[in-house]
Parts: C-alpha cells; sequence; structure tokens
C-alpha cells in the first residue's frame, strides 16, 4: 500500500503519537502498532529532510555558478 | 527756372555739412537701445558686422524705426564675448540691449555704432521667455501638469518606472558625442545588463527642431515597442543650445507622454523646461545611462538579497525541521520506554496482588474448613448419642404401639369383611364380623347397633 503522505501530514501525526504516547493515552493493545507507525514516520520525514536538503544544496549551487 | 552752376553745392559739400551739425548734437554721446537685428551679415576676414536695427510695432509687428548698424573691432570682441557668455549667436531676429553711438559718413550714409551689446538683458530675456512658457504650461494643462511649491507634478513623472528598464528609445543627434557617451556607458556597464536600443535620430538644437523632436517621440510611441523609458540626449553645449529644451509644445508632450522619460541634456545652469516636465532628469547623457544602470542594479541586488535571505531561510528551515524531528523521536522512544515501564510496573503490581491474594483466600477458606472440621467432630459423639436416644424411642414408641402389644392390653381388632374398622358407620345389624384377639379369631354376628358415649378412653 503506497501512502499518500506529505511530510506536513506526517510531521503532524507524529507529533500527535509522540503526545499520546507521552501523555500515557495509548493503550498497550496499540502501543507497538503506535511506536511502529511512529517509526515509519520518522523514516519518512528524515528522508523528506535529506532528499530536500540534497536538492536545495543542488539548488544553492546552480545559483552560484550562476551568480 | 535754370539755376546756374554757381547757385549748387557738391553732394559732399551738403552730406558734409550734414555731418558737421550731426556731429554737433551727437558726437561724444552713447546711446543704449533696445533693438531687434535682421539684415545680419559678418565678414570674417575684416571682422565686420553688418545688420539692421527694427523696432516692431508690439501689435502689428509693423516695422516703426530701422536704422543700419555696425561693428567691428573692439564691438566686435565684445560680441564674440556676448555669443560666448549667453551661447545666444548674433543673428537676425534676436532681441538685444545695445550701445550705440550716431554716425555720418559722406560715403556711407547714416549709422549706428555697435559699442557694447548687454549680455544680462539677454540672459534675462530667455529667462523670461522660460517663465512664461512655464507658466503657460501649468494654466493650459491642468490635466497632467500641476505646479506644487516648486515641484512640477506632470503626468510623466507621475509614471512609475518598470523595475528593469531595458527596452529603450533614444531621441539624439546621431553624431553627437552625448549619444556615444551614453552608448558607451550602457554598452560598458559592470554588471553586464543588456539593453535593447532603438534609435530616434533628430537634430536636438536650435527651437526650430523642436517639432521633429516631437515628431520622433510621437514614432516611439507609434512603434507599438513597448520601451521602458524614452531618453532623450544632448551633449554639451552653449545655453542658446537649449533654448529647445524649453519650447512649450515639446515640454508639454514630455509632460503628456505615457513612456518615462529621462533626459540627458548635458548643461551646466538651471534645468530646462523639459528636464522640468520629464520624470527623470540628469544632467548629462553619462549620468542617464548611469540612472538606468544603477536602476536595474537596485532591481539585481534586491532579488539577489531576497534569494540570500530564502537561501538562509530555507537551511534554517531545514535545521530547525531535523532538530524537531529528532527531539521528536527522542521524545517517542523515551515515553515510549517510560509508558512500557510504567505497564510493566502496573502489571507487576497486579500479579503481586494476584499472587498474593488467592493465597490469603485459600488459607482463610482452609481455617473455615479446619474449623468445621474440628465442629463435625466434636458433635458427632452427642449427635449420635441423641439420634441414638431418639431412635430407641421411636421403637419403644413403636413396641408400644405395635397391635400385638395393643391386643395384649385388652384391645381386639374388628375386621368385616377382612377389613379393619376403627368406624361403625356401614355395620348393620345381622352383618358378620371378625374379632381378633391377641391370640383368637372369633366370628360374631351383630345383634344391635346403639350409640356408645362414654369417654373413659380419651386421655
Amino acid at each position: 500500500m503506497k501512502e499518500n503522505l506529505t511530510y506536513e501530514t506526517a510531521y503532524r501525526e507524529l507529533t500527535k503519537i509522540a503526545y499520546d504516547i507521552e501523555n500515557e493515552s495509548v493503550s498497550v493493545d496499540v502501543l507497538a502498532e503506535k511506536v511502529k507507525r511512529a517509526s515509519i514516520l520518522i523514516g519518512y520525514c528524515q528522508a523528506k529532510l535529506r532528499s530536500t536538503e540534497t536538492e536545495v544544496n543542488k539548488i544553492i549551487k546552480q545559483m552560484e555558478s550562476n551568480g | 527756372m535754370f539755376l546756374s552752376s554757381s547757385n549748387s553745392i557738391k553732394l559732399s559739400q551738403l552730406t558734409g555739412h550734414i555731418q558737421h551739425e550731426l556731429e554737433n548734437v551727437f558726437a561724444k554721446q552713447t546711446f543704449w537701445v533696445i533693438a531687434d537685428v535682421t539684415n545680419h551679415t559678418y565678414k570674417s576676414q575684416s571682422n565686420y558686422h553688418y545688420f539692421e536695427l527694427v523696432e516692431k510695432d508690439s501689435g502689428s509687428s509693423r516695422i516703426t524705426a530701422k536704422i543700419a548698424g555696425r561693428a567691428w573691432g573692439n564691438a566686435s570682441l565684445n560680441i564674440l564675448n556676448f555669443e560666448n557668455d549667453t551661447g545666444q549667436k548674433f543673428r537676425n531676429d534676436i532681441n538685444v540691449l545695445i550701445q550705440v553711438s550716431v554716425q555720418y559718413s559722406s560715403a556711407f550714409g547714416m549709422h549706428l555704432n555697435l559699442l557694447d551689446i548687454d549680455t544680462n538683458y539677454s540672459l534675462g530675456l530667455f529667462e523670461q521667455q522660460r517663465k512664461q512658457n512655464l507658466e503657460r504650461l501649468v494654466k493650459e494643462n491642468p490635466a497632467f501638469i500641476r505646479k506644487v511649491g516648486e515641484q512640477y507634478i506632470t503626468r510623466n513623472n507621475s509614471i512609475s518606472f518598470n523595475r528593469v528598464i531595458q527596452k529603450l528609445a533614444i531621441v539624439s543627434s546621431e553624431t553627437s558625442a552625448g549619444y556615444l557617451d551614453f552608448k558607451h556607458t550602457l554598452d560598458t556597464n559592470p554588471y553586464g545588463y543588456h539593453f535593447e536600443i532603438d534609435n530616434y535620430f533628430t537634430l536636438v538644437q536650435g527651437e526650430v527642431n523642436a517639432a521633429q523632436i516631437l515628431a520622433k517621440m510621437v514614432d516611439a510611441f507609434n512603434s507599438n515597442s513597448k520601451y521602458d523609458a524614452l531618453i532623450i540626449i544632448r551633449g554639451g553645449g552653449a545655453q542658446i543650445d537649449f533654448l529647445i529644451f524649453d519650447n512649450y509644445d515639446l515640454s508639454r508632450a514630455v509632460a503628456k507622454f505615457p513612456i518615462p522619460v529621462i533626459t540627458g541634456i548635458g548643461h551646466q545652469k538651471n534645468e530646462t523646461i523639459v528636464d522640468l516636465m520629464a520624470n527623470t532628469a540628469t544632467k548629462t547623457p553619462t549620468k542617464a545611462a548611469e540612472f538606468i544602470i544603477a536602476h536595474n542594479r537596485l532591481f539585481e541586488e534586491s532579488i539577489l538579497s531576497t534569494q540570500k535571505m530564502m537561501l538562509i531561510k530555507t537551511l534554517q528551515l531545514l535545521t530547525n525541521q531535523k532538530e524537531r524531528l529528532s527531539q521528536l523521536k527522542n521524545a517517542t522512544c523515551n515515553s515510549t520506554k517510560d509508558l512500557l515501564h510504567k505497564y510493566e510496573r502496573n502489571i507487576l503490581n497486579l500479579s503481586g496482588s494476584v499472587l498474593t491474594n488467592p493465597r490469603i483466600i485459600l488459607s482463610n477458606k482452609e481455617k473455615d474448613l479446619t474449623n468445621i472440621i474440628i465442629s463435625l467432630r466434636s458433635f458427632n459423639k452427642s449427635y449420635f448419642n441423641n439420634q441414638r436416644g431418639q431412635i430407641a424411642h421411636f421403637l419403644s414408641l413403636a413396641k408400644m404401639m405395635s397391635p400385638q402389644n395393643i391386643l395384649n392390653k385388652g384391645f381386639a381388632i374388628v375386621k368385616a369383611n377382612d377389613k379393619i374398622l376403627s368406624k361403625s358407620n356401614d355395620i348393620q345389624e345381622g352383618d358378620e364380623l371378625t374379632v381378633i384377639f391377641s391370640e383368637t379369631e372369633i366370628k360374631t354376628i351383630v345383634q344391635s347397633k346403639s350409640a356408645y358415649n362414654e369417654r373413659e378412653f380419651d386421655l
């Protein structure tokens, strides 16, 4: 299943999970599931950040060589 | 009548006489007069100016006075100085204030010798003309020329430049040094800006050419090219050369022109009217070009600073997001561990109570059971004794109540048709009854039946 994630939605969901866990409103039944989901989201966000950074650096290099 | 030659005199005698009389009156006198110059010629070999001075009726322009004039020697030098100072050539149709002396010569007749010419008067005239034109511009064109304080607000100088001034219409003389300066400055700009330039060449001096400049501006407008600016260029020159830029029609057209006009008119003194009407006035063609380059540079700098700001913000954003993400990651890990520990503790507590409580319950139950067993044991004996007693009692009761025993006590059982009778209701006289004693059975017949009320057996 290919999810239609964006950094924004992923980050928001991640924040919610982190908040819920911190406030102990996650039951043991779904804790593993939630943490697994959080790790997927973190992985997604990190990958997105990394690719964005690479892209940005490429553009900056281009801009600098043009300027 | 025939006049003899003795009665006549020579012409030279008469003119000599006139000369003598005139010299009596005018010799050693000089006059400052205001007049217009016509029929001017200049002999450069002799440095002689020949001209006529006229005065015209201010209403009809009819000539009301006319006299020949000339200048040479020192006077010619004064004229040269005048030309240098004002930029105004000494020529036909100029109005001048001149110092003259009256001279009559027999050979050449009456004329005025020009001795000096007043520079300030002529400059004043230009200034006056300029002032009149300015006043007329404001008065007759309120739709697009207003005077606010000392500033002239025109339609043209109310237009904002495009962010980049790149497509240019240039009105200039083809051969002028000013045009070359302008082009050179643009072409060699240090930022490598490219310009698209359309030339509208025309003469840009002599007031008569104002109409040509105007026509070129109209051409530029009608070309349908999207010019960012129209530049009017003229290099340095005498002040009279700039009179064209005080021309009423040209100034009006510049004020009204829909494309921003930049002037680069190389003059040092006060601005021309065209400068005042134009969007941007610069002092020289080079400065006009520099203005355009600076304007474009400003735009580029704003782009560059936007770019820089954008880069910084982008990197900041990435860094912030990275930090926040790693914080979230740590927070999630830690709080997950905490939560797990908490659940574990809860379970341990629960399992602790689950382990201990049953034991207590069991031991309580066991105690209860033991008690019951003890009670059971202790009560057993007396219970059985009791039961035994009761059974003995029931046994003796049964023995007592046994029919044999009762029969032994003197009672008998009466049967009719093999059934024991306890009531006598169905028994009739003559019925056969069987009476059973303890050891004997008697068959008998009923002789009589009567009621029996004695209660001797009722205990």
